[in-house]
């Protein structure tokens, strides 16, 4: 059972958000920001290009030229292999843990996965971020210690940041299966 | 016994300061505007280079500029990034001692946690 639907991401840019159901205990929470645009890519390409031909008419030295392809080149593998976060996932299994997934442009996926004895809760917390104050979904994790206690804090959705009517939406799946953990008998 | 009413002894001090800002001003414009010859001739030799005259007061503006600057990038960098769990309590919530409930009385002041804050807020009441 899958449905998605879409969204705005904190700066305003559409983001869809994808439900899959496996189970009653298993759920997969998929965040899709926009792809990378060819606008974007050409004018960011153009402008690069255009400051090393100015460059060239002003030192006459046809390197400026060669360095300028090559640093494009170079800059549009980086930012498609490490910045460029296509879709993040959440997958959470009630009695095993959750899985947080990143998929970048250029095809890379870093996981996580965090078991669920180390789950306190899910929520949404609010904090100052770069002049805004935005909402966002963390994972806080048990303190060994101290039942009550947060010993780590862990955001989710970091790079397509969500509104909040996104995350209500991400924030009541979650609940449904972790309510479940404490009315299933604990197994040690 | 700490009013802002005006006291005799506040208006000697506002006077004085007054009086002595304006002997500093009237100074520093002799000291920058006046040639060195005329102040040779007068027997006031031991004077600062007129180079600081122009100096002091651009250092003090630039100062003032970078400060706008420092004091945005200060606040920037003791801001708590969003992983850390001063953004959801602090040592204060930790050590808070639970008072009893009492019936119909107000209940006391506490820091609620926040899974309790999301439930309330985010999930629908049966």
């Amino acid at each position: 059972m899958a449905e998605e639907r879409r969204f705005r991401s904190a700066c305003g840019a559409p983001i869809a958000l994808r439900r899959r159901q496996h189970s009653a205990s298993c759920r997969e929470l998929a965040v899709r920001g926009p792809r990378l645009q060819l606008r974007s890519l050409s004018a960011a390409t153009s402008a690069v290009w255009l400051a090393a031909y100015g460059l060239f008419a002003i030192s006459e030295n046809s390197v400026v030229l060669s360095a300028a392809i090559f640093v494009s080149l170079i800059g549009l593998i980086i930012y498609l292999h490490f910045v460029k976060i296509d879709q993040e996932s959440l997958l959470v299994i009630g009695s095993l843990g959750i899985q947080v997934t990143s998929s970048y442009a250029s095809g890379k996926e870093s996981t996580t996965f965090i078991e669920m004895g180390q789950v306190k809760d899910v929520v949404i917390n609010e904090a100052i971020h770069m002049q805004k104050v935005i909402y966002y979904l963390c994972i806080l994790l048990q303190d060994p210690e101290d039942p009550q206690g947060v010993s780590e804090v862990v955001p989710l959705f970091q790079s397509s940041k969500p509104r909040l009517d996104c995350l209500i939406e991400v924030y009541k799946s979650c609940q449904e299966i972790l309510e479940q953990r404490k009315t299933a008998p604990q197994s040690s | 016994e700490n009013s802002p009413a005006p006291l005799p002894e506040r208006a000697i001090y506002g006077f004085a300061l007054f009086l002595g800002s304006w002997f500093g001003f009237i100074l520093y414009l002799i000291w920058a505007y006046i040639p060195e010859t005329w102040l040779f001739s007068l027997g006031l030799t031991y004077w600062p280079q007129k180079y600081w005259a122009v100096a002091l007061p651009v250092y003090l503006l630039v100062a003032v500029g970078i400060g706008y600057v420092l004091l945005f990038g200060i606040n920037m960098m003791s801001t708590a990034p969003l992983n850390s769990t001063h953004t959801v309590t602090d040592n204060y919530a930790k050590k808070q001692q639970q008072k009893k409930f009492q019936e119909e009385a107000i209940p006391a002041l506490r820091d609620i946690p926040i899974s309790e804050v999301n439930r309330m807020f985010f999930l629908p009441e049966k």
